[in-house]
């Protein structure tokens, strides 16, 4: 045990200490370097030193039978642990991994989501957490099966000692203090000296703490004994770099017998290890990876071009170029004294050098005029970036397309690539299971299957699919790893990816209803947030009402299947209050195509209103908007005209104010184009009335017959189109009331008036249109 | 003294300037009466090294108080932004009080400020006796502060003319102050400096141009964090400006000052208080100066023609005025709240009614 070890306590993720731990790997040549890393993944840390493997790429343990017990160990390439094996690999040095097996760990992850939450570990199931608080340093994580309620500050202090330190010394970033009191410290010099710095501050750290959780117990054991068992057959001097928390634990004397007792009789599980490629959004702390880190690219930076001095000014100047990038105007001299102002800011604050805090300060201060809110807008693009890693090509990495697999042989669905019709009966099992896959799929971009009479099928309890399988799907497959190792977790991953991008209203009920068909709770979550705050923002009533049916049917779809779904009604209620205060504006000055559309939506939210189960006041508010819009002289004429026939059809206006009205809106005065426009907003899909009620007959009829032949040949098309719902026989059954008006039909109605000229010349085109004649063929 | 309505702030807290400043060892930038760090404590509140307690001047986040500080340090100018009633001048004195123990040389700027008030005027008795000379020159705020090497506080800067904005341009940058008529410069001395205070929501303002704006750090300062503080702030207020008004204040009064705060904070903020809801804005600011304004609108139509207790009728029009400022899109926003949120609550009944009838 003579052996010379050194301990080099590092910050996870923190460049300071990366470059602190290469100068010391180079002085200190060590005959072999030990890290903390799980110890059945040592065959794979070569691979992270080949060139082809860009950073950050994550190293992924996952349990073969169940791949949604996995566990990620995120390098980027400011991380000490990836600067280590990079040095020892070029350098000839063995290297490897001390720390607990996988096949240990997840097998202790699984049964009871032990509530430490080791540093390396991020979690794997909650893509969706969206913590978001920048220079918080730290979200709290979640164990991969479950979220663990763990104690914050314990669980903190573990993962980041130095970022609570950081934090109590009023530093929002823990680097920043880092670089300020261990690198420019008292403990400034030689490399040795800071690690030594730093292992002395920890050790203070720990006293504070009482008793180990068994977990963290059982990894510190694992190290020691590593580091004993290396000892002994060591050539030279041992280099063991861990996080800075485990030093004083590793140093410290333990019997190996009592090591070995903790460890005994552990059970296993199978693992499999690999690497994946990586992102840097996904290495932040606001992703929900509890190890992570405020703003990586920031991180990146200082790795890069170090801190303070130039480094500052290069670092203002990509700010500077972000802002342009986003539409900003920015100058250089803007950028100068920006740069000027984040180094007094150190100076007011009495900081040895410019860190994170007084580079944002600045940046607000004299790049985005003050508004915080600008430097918010930029900051995703600025910290996080969207770079991701690369891997080799040759690497092995399957847990997506393993889990397929498995799903696939369960299921008994086989991947062919000859398409293949595939029916499903919703209300078994089976059928269930394998409707949820292919929707999972589909939300991966893995058409696999597609859906036969899309949106028709909703609500019945049979699909009808295609299937055929494409080579090129794996590959997909494969891009979608980052997002989760199993189909569930990386469709559920991937749709609250992509609802953060989604702005439209509809879009997002879309989306949310795609991953309520897909059975992913997370994500449907997650959707009906975003669909309650964007409802909130929705100016245009058209938006509000082209997503309230999709709403609807999601509240129905969603009692067939066991989702919570409670805020659901509340808030489809309060967006029809919304669209129907805003109907009456929202109808003004709309262009024919705008009030077709417009007329469409109100159509569609008119449909939905018996589907969704909404208060009595809510059914009136909207009853009161749309008699509202329908005697507004300023709103659409064909929104009008549809407005008075859905009162009409529910009872809400007498038949002879409707006669009234549209004798009104039919009469000479009325130019013809919106007359017509308001004939074809009632009785579009409504046609039939004019078979049963004489007295509509008799207004359309009047008003047909006061239209010279140019003016009615102009409207010919929309007569064609609104009479086009009409069969044979009902026409010829409207031709025969229509000119014999007090026939058959014990004079039910009033008379026509005697068909004077230029009736008689328009009822040769009609007629002849009725009967099916002419190029218009019903 | 004691017979002024109010004295500056230099002289109101004189002793906590001399505690601060008895024993600063840390650095001063030139002509500064005290270290920026003292400067801080000085805003923010705390203790001198003697044991006097500073009592807070400024209620919010340290940081931006830091980065207004620096920038004052660098011979940057300062410009604070803000809804009214955000503390910017209170800010800005006690900074200039702070830092050279003179807050008193003050533009005011309005629609009527011209370049004679900023730059130098003329005595013009003199100047028709003596031709131009430096006895017939009137020295503004800036030109004084210049020749001290003080602060110079600029207020609301954007209600001043484009073209007065811009003489700032020649001062701020090159830091002198060319006098044409009798071929002198005056160049500031070490010390000077300008912070200026504008308003960010106002209509009707002159924007600063891109080149005088490049010259100011600009530090917006925020309203009011918490509910519990901005109830605090209004009520006083509104005790104080009651009592000038010789208004009594009604027993319901802290209660219907609660409601309105909230109703204000929830407009303003998009989204109710328990953030399950959101909300469009209105145009306005609704800013905490307006709900003191509409609380003593209301405690006015109570006393005269009300039955002594402060209702929702008596604030409602008020109310609907500082929150309904554009008639098409406000309404909107206003009908919307009304029906999705007040309606549901029981408490706030008499607002949803009386809001309603007026709308």
């Amino acid at each position: 045990m003579a052996a010379d070890i050194h301990y080099f306590g590092i910050r996870h993720h923190g460049p300071g200490s990366a470059r602190r731990l290469l100068a010391a790997l180079e002085a200190l040549v060590p005959a072999e370097v030990l890290i903390e890393g799980p110890a059945d993944a040592s065959d794979l840390l070569p691979a992270l030193a080949d060139p082809a493997m860009k950073p950050p790429v994550a190293l992924l343990a996952y349990v073969v039978d169940r791949p949604g017990t996995a566990s990620f160990y995120p390098f980027a390439e400011f991380s000490p642990e990836y600067v280590a094996v990079c040095w020892a690999v070029r350098a000839g040095v063995p290297v490897r991994f001390i720390d607990l097996p996988s096949t240990l760990r997840l097998q202790a992850a699984v049964p009871e989501a032990p509530a430490s939450n080791a540093p390396e570990v991020p979690d794997a199931d909650a893509p969706g957490v969206d913590a978001g608080a920048e220079g918080e340093g730290d979200a709290v994580a979640a164990e991969s099966a479950e979220p663990s309620p763990t104690e914050a500050s314990a669980d903190e202090l573990q993962r980041d000692p130095i970022g609570v330190l950081a934090r109590a010394a009023g530093y929002e970033d823990g680097e920043s203090w880092w670089h300020d009191w261990i690198e420019s410290g008292a403990a400034a010099g030689e490399p040795a000296q800071v690690f030594e710095a730093v292992a002395g501050v920890m050790a203070t750290l720990r006293e504070q703490q009482l008793e180990l959780e068994p977990l963290e117990a059982r990894r510190e054991a694992h190290m020691r004994l590593q580091i004993a068992a290396a000892a002994r057959t060591a050539a030279g001097p041992l280099a063991v770099v861990c996080g800075a928390w485990h030093v004083p634990a590793l140093k410290a004397r333990h019997k190996a017998g009592d090591d070995r007792a903790l460890l005994a009789g552990l059970a296993k599980c199978k693992t499999r290890l690999t690497w994946v490629p990586w992102t840097y959004p996904r290495l932040a702390s606001g992703s929900g990876y509890g190890a992570g880190v405020a703003a990586p690219r920031w991180y990146r930076h200082l790795w890069r071009h170090g801190a303070g001095g130039e480094a500052l000014s290069r670092w203002m100047v990509e700010v500077a170029r972000t802002l342009r990038e986003g539409g900003a105007p920015c100058s250089t001299a803007a950028v100068i004294e920006s740069t000027r102002l984040a180094h007094a800011l150190a100076r007011v604050r009495e900081r040895p050098a410019a860190g994170y805090e007084d580079m944002r300060d600045a940046a607000i201060a004299s790049l985005c005029e003050g508004e915080a809110l600008r430097w918010r807008q930029h900051e995703v693009a600025l910290l996080l970036g969207n770079e991701v890693g690369e891997i080799p090509p040759d690497t092995q990495l399957l847990p997506l397309l393993e889990d397929l697999q498995r799903q696939q042989k369960s299921l008994r669905l086989k991947p062919e690539a000859l398409e293949r019709e595939l029916s499903l009966d919703l209300r078994s099992d089976g059928g269930a299971a394998r409707s949820v896959l292919l929707h999972r799929l589909l939300l991966l971009d893995v058409p696999w299957g597609r859906l036969l009479d899309a949106g028709s099928s909703r609500g019945t309890f049979r699909e009808r699919w295609t299937l055929a399988w494409e080579p090129e799907y794996a590959v997909r497959l494969v891009e979608h790893m980052v997002y989760g190792p199993t189909i569930e977790q990386a469709a559920a991953g991937r749709s609250v990816a992509r609802m953060r991008e989604q702005n439209a209203l509809s879009g997002l009920t879309a989306l949310t209803r795609r991953c309520l068909e897909a059975d992913l709770p997370v994500a449907v979550e997650a959707g009906l947030a975003a669909v309650a705050e964007r409802a909130g923002h929705a100016q245009e009533c058209g938006e509000l009402m082209a997503a309230l049916p999709e709403l609807v049917s999601l509240a129905r779809y969603g009692t067939a299947r066991e989702i919570a779904l409670d805020q659901l009604a509340g808030l489809a209620e309060r967006m029809l209050v919304q669209a129907a205060l805003a109907l009456p504006y929202a109808a003004h000055g709309l262009d024919a195509e705008q009030s077709a559309r417009f007329c469409g939506l109100l159509a569609g939210v008119h449909d939905c209103l018996p589907l969704g189960d909404f208060d009595a006041d809510a059914i009136a508010s909207w009853w009161q908007a749309v008699a509202y819009l329908s005697a507004d002289r300023h709103a659409s004429r064909r929104a009008c005209g549809l407005a008075c026939r859905l009162l009409y059809d529910a009872g809400r206006l007498a038949s002879d104010e409707l006669q009234a009205r549209m004798q009104r809106m039919l009469s000479p005065g009325v130019p013809t184009v919106e007359a017509a426009q308001f004939f074809e907003g009632f009785f579009e899909q409504a046609v039939q009335r004019l078979l049963h009620d004489a007295g509509l007959l008799a207004v359309v009829d009047a008003w047909l017959a006061t239209l010279d032949g140019e003016v009615f040949q102009e409207q010919l098309p929309l007569l064609r189109r609104v009479f086009s719902s009409l069969d044979r026989s009902e026409r010829r059954h409207l031709l025969d009331r229509a000119v014999r008006p007090s026939g058959d039909h014990a004079g039910s109605g009033p008379g026509l008036r005697a068909p004077d000229a230029a009736w008689l010349a328009h009822e040769q085109r009609l007629l002849a249109l009725l009967r099916g004649e002419g190029a218009w063929n019903g | 003294m004691s017979d002024m309505q109010r004295l500056n702030a230099e002289q109101r807290y004189a002793h906590e300037l001399a505690a601060l400043r008895a024993d600063d060892d840390r650095p001063r930038p030139a002509n500064w009466q005290l270290s920026p760090q003292r400067v801080v404590t000085y805003l923010m509140g705390g203790t001198a090294p003697d044991g006097t307690v500073i009592t807070p001047k400024y209620v919010g986040k340290r940081r931006l108080m830091e980065t207004a500080v620096a920038t004052l340090a660098t011979d940057r100018a300062l410009l604070l932004l803000g809804v009214p009633g955000t503390a910017k001048s209170w800010v800005s004195e006690h900074l200039a009080a702070a830092i050279c123990g003179d807050s008193s040389r003050v533009v005011q700027g309005t629609a009527g400020t011209d370049e004679n008030q900023v730059r130098y005027g003329w005595n013009y008795a003199q100047l028709l006796a003596k031709g131009p000379s430096r006895e017939a020159l009137v020295p503004t705020p800036v030109f004084r502060a210049m020749e001290a090497g003080t602060l110079c506080r600029i207020e609301e800067l954007t209600r001043m003319g484009s073209e007065v904005q811009d003489t700032l341009i020649t001062v701020l940058s090159e830091r002198m102050m060319p006098i044409p008529e009798l071929d002198e410069i005056v160049h500031a001395r070490s010390g000077f400096n300008v912070i200026a205070t504008a308003n960010n929501r106002d209509k009707g303002v002159n924007e600063l141009s891109a080149a005088l704006k490049r010259r100011f750090n600009v530090v917006v300062l925020p309203l009011p964090d918490a509910l519990d503080e901005e109830v605090a702030i209004v009520q006083q207020r509104v005790a104080d400006m009651g009592q000038g008004l010789q208004l009594p204040l009604p027993k319901n009064a802290a209660e219907e000052i609660a409601r309105v705060v909230a109703m204000f904070r929830e407009l303003r903020d998009g989204q109710t208080q328990d953030g399950k809801v959101t909300l469009k804005t209105p145009t306005g600011n609704l800013s905490t100066a307006e709900a003191i304004a509409v609380m003593v609108g209301g405690l006015s139509q109570c006393h005269f023609f009300g039955n002594g207790t402060l209702s929702a009728e008596d604030l409602g029009a008020n109310l609907l005025g500082a929150i309904v400022k554009d008639p098409v899109q406000d309404r909107v926003v206003l009908e919307e709240y009304l029906e999705t949120v007040l309606k549901k609550r029981a408490d706030y009944g008499a607002y949803y009614h009386a809001l309603l009838e007026l709308l």
